[in-house]
């Protein structure tokens, strides 16, 4: 078992007074991948953008603590800089801003370094070579423009050079079609031996590619089952209604 | 008409609410100072300088009659064709500085006019001829003091089948009046302008730009994006006329305006007078702090709130110039902005 990467104790998260999440509990340990499958409306994105520091929700009891650092005493920025990424569900368009600039000032903010341009640029072109991407893309705006594909190609093609310690992936399958899922899903296995990956979806097609250790099921906001890569068949085929609290007659 | 037999405008006018005559006026709103005239110089490219200009009057508007009693002296610009991009230098100097310059665009080019200077007072009458079925551009960079006052006025003719773009970057000065008016003399003409402001401080830049469509079969494009920080006020208004009879145009205005801070102020108003049938016009304003979503997402990367804003409103700003189509004048553009904000930001 590697180190311990991120650890979640009884986490309780408003937003605006709405509680979401409800004693959620979750260890990730370096080279493991853990999944999260439920319901629209389960917590599940919301696990994510807290963990990463949306300043939209609040925590009202519990605890993260990622590489042994309580998370509350770190800035969203600080968090990216000591080696956590998240992989959004609807990255923000930003235009004016070129990905070719944008990457290079995340790189180099990441990495605390001034980031050379040549080296820098052939360690893009792999990346982007590995993800089939075009290096036109590098002239274009922020997701401007962007397929669906192309947003989530370009969140792993930021997640490889960033190296992250702590991949959070936010229904990064979503909207993709097969091409698209294989080479996403090659660039999630690039970077899953050396980190702890948490991946959140919907479908049980991108663990065709990418094998968890763990999968959970997330109902009103914690963690209800747990198991391998089983539970996420056992999903496909009999939904979450087994899973429900018996109501009362 | 004579400065001198010109009432002061009413600030009821679309064109003075905001920038009162008084208030952009070297001095006292009677008196026709004694002024310095502006140099004009080549710095790069091939064109030709000479001394003249025709002499074009907009009836009775006080800007430009004031202007042209200012001073006398004037300068064509006729490229010759043989580089891409002409750089043009106009330096303003003195108490009250004053120049015209005429922009004679027989060929294909892109001229760059890069404006700077210490003079308390500049006035700058640009005027210019697109001849038919060519492709040229225009951009003027103001990079005058910050303690200066600008009063700017453009007035562009388009010919049959002629494309033109325009793109204004306004960072300097501290009170700037720019009244910038175009016309389609003929069928088929094109016109795309650009302009990106940048408010820091107490800076006040008004713009105000006239369109008119007085012919069928003629396509404009307005975008102006303005980035407003500190106290600073940015107004830009907008008059797009589609003549009688002037069908089968299209013409758009959009306004963005990026609010920095919670003293800072933006004003967009564009305003359509389409009397014409067979057109398509369209307009649209926003105003909007810096989108937080927009912001947690660079910071997720990395970068620090500052350096994060920052990059926003760069890119605010450059999105500004993207619907131009002269490479040549976008990156000279863009150049010069990120220039700017990088100098802004070691202060």
């Amino acid at each position: 078992m590697g180190e311990e990467i991120l650890r979640v104790e009884n986490l309780h998260v408003s937003v605006e007074g709405t509680p979401i999440l409800n004693g959620m509990n979750l260890v990730i340990h370096r080279g493991e991948i853990h999944v999260i499958m439920g319901r629209n409306g389960a917590g599940k994105s919301t696990l994510a953008s807290v963990v990463m520091g949306h300043p939209a929700y609040e925590i009202t009891q519990g605890s993260i603590h990622y590489m042994g650092t309580d998370l509350q005493e770190m800035d969203v920025f600080e968090r990216a800089r000591a080696g956590m990424f998240l992989s959004f569900q609807y990255p923000a368009v930003i235009p004016g801003v070129k990905v070719g600039t944008f990457l290079k000032k995340s790189v180099q903010a990441v990495r605390n370094e001034e980031v050379k341009g040549r080296e820098f640029r052939k360690e893009l072109n792999e990346a982007m070579a590995s993800l089939e991407m075009q290096k036109s893309v590098t002239n274009r705006y922020v997701n401007d423009g962007f397929s669906g594909g192309e947003k989530k190609r370009l969140e792993i093609l930021q997640m490889l050079l960033l190296k992250p310690h702590l991949a959070l992936l936010d229904e990064t399958d979503s909207g993709l079609d097969i091409d698209a899922l294989r080479i996403v899903s090659r660039g999630i296995n690039a970077i899953a031996p050396n980190a702890g990956c948490l991946i959140i979806t919907h479908y049980q097609r991108l663990l065709d590619h990418v094998k968890p250790h763990f999968v959970h099921v997330m109902i009103d906001g914690a963690i209800v089952q747990s198991g391998g890569p089983e539970l996420a068949h056992k999903l496909e085929s009999e939904g979450y209604e087994w899973l429900d609290a018996p109501k009362e007659a | 008409m004579k400065y001198a037999d010109l009432a002061v405008p009413s600030r009821a006018l679309h064109l003075w609410r905001y920038t009162p005559w008084a208030r952009i006026h070297p001095t006292s709103v009677d008196a026709v100072p004694e002024a310095m005239p502006i140099r004009f110089s080549l710095i790069e490219g091939g064109a030709e300088l000479v001394d003249g200009a025709p002499r074009i009057l907009d009836g009775d508007d006080i800007a430009r009659v004031f202007l042209s009693e200012l001073g006398s002296s004037a300068t064509t610009v006729q490229p010759d064709g043989s580089s891409e991009v002409v750089h043009l230098q106009a330096v303003a100097s003195g108490h009250v500085a004053v120049g015209h310059l005429h922009l004679d665009f027989t060929r294909d080019t892109v001229v760059v006019l890069h404006l700077s200077g210490e003079a308390d007072w500049t006035g700058l009458h640009i005027t210019g001829a697109v001849a038919a079925n060519t492709r040229s551009a225009f951009g003027l960079v103001n990079e005058l003091s910050s303690n200066g006052k600008l009063l700017h006025c453009e007035d562009w003719t388009i010919e049959r089948d002629a494309f033109l773009e325009l793109a204004g970057l306004s960072i300097g000065g501290f009170r700037c009046k720019s009244d910038l008016r175009t016309r389609f003399l003929n069928p088929g003409g094109r016109l795309n302008q650009a302009i990106s402001v940048h408010g820091s401080g107490q800076r006040h830049v008004d713009h105000h730009v006239e369109i008119y469509h007085d012919v069928p079969h003629t396509d404009s494009s307005l975008n102006v994006h303005a980035a407003c920080d500190d106290s600073s006020h940015s107004i830009t208004t907008g008059l797009l006329t589609i003549a009688e009879n002037a069908n089968h145009c299209d013409a758009g205005q959009v306004f963005k305006n990026l609010l920095l801070s919670e003293k800072a102020r933006a004003e967009a108003i564009p305003e359509l007078e389409v009397l014409a049938d067979e057109v398509a016009a369209a307009h649209g304003a926003a105003s909007a702090p810096v989108d937080p979503d927009q912001l947690h997402y660079l910071m997720s990367r990395g970068l620090d709130e500052e350096s994060a804003v920052a990059l926003l409103i760069e890119g605010f700003m450059q999105a500004g110039f993207s619907s131009l189509k002269h490479d040549a004048l976008v990156d000279e553009m863009r150049t010069r902005l990120t220039v700017h904000l990088e100098c802004e930001l070691k202060r």
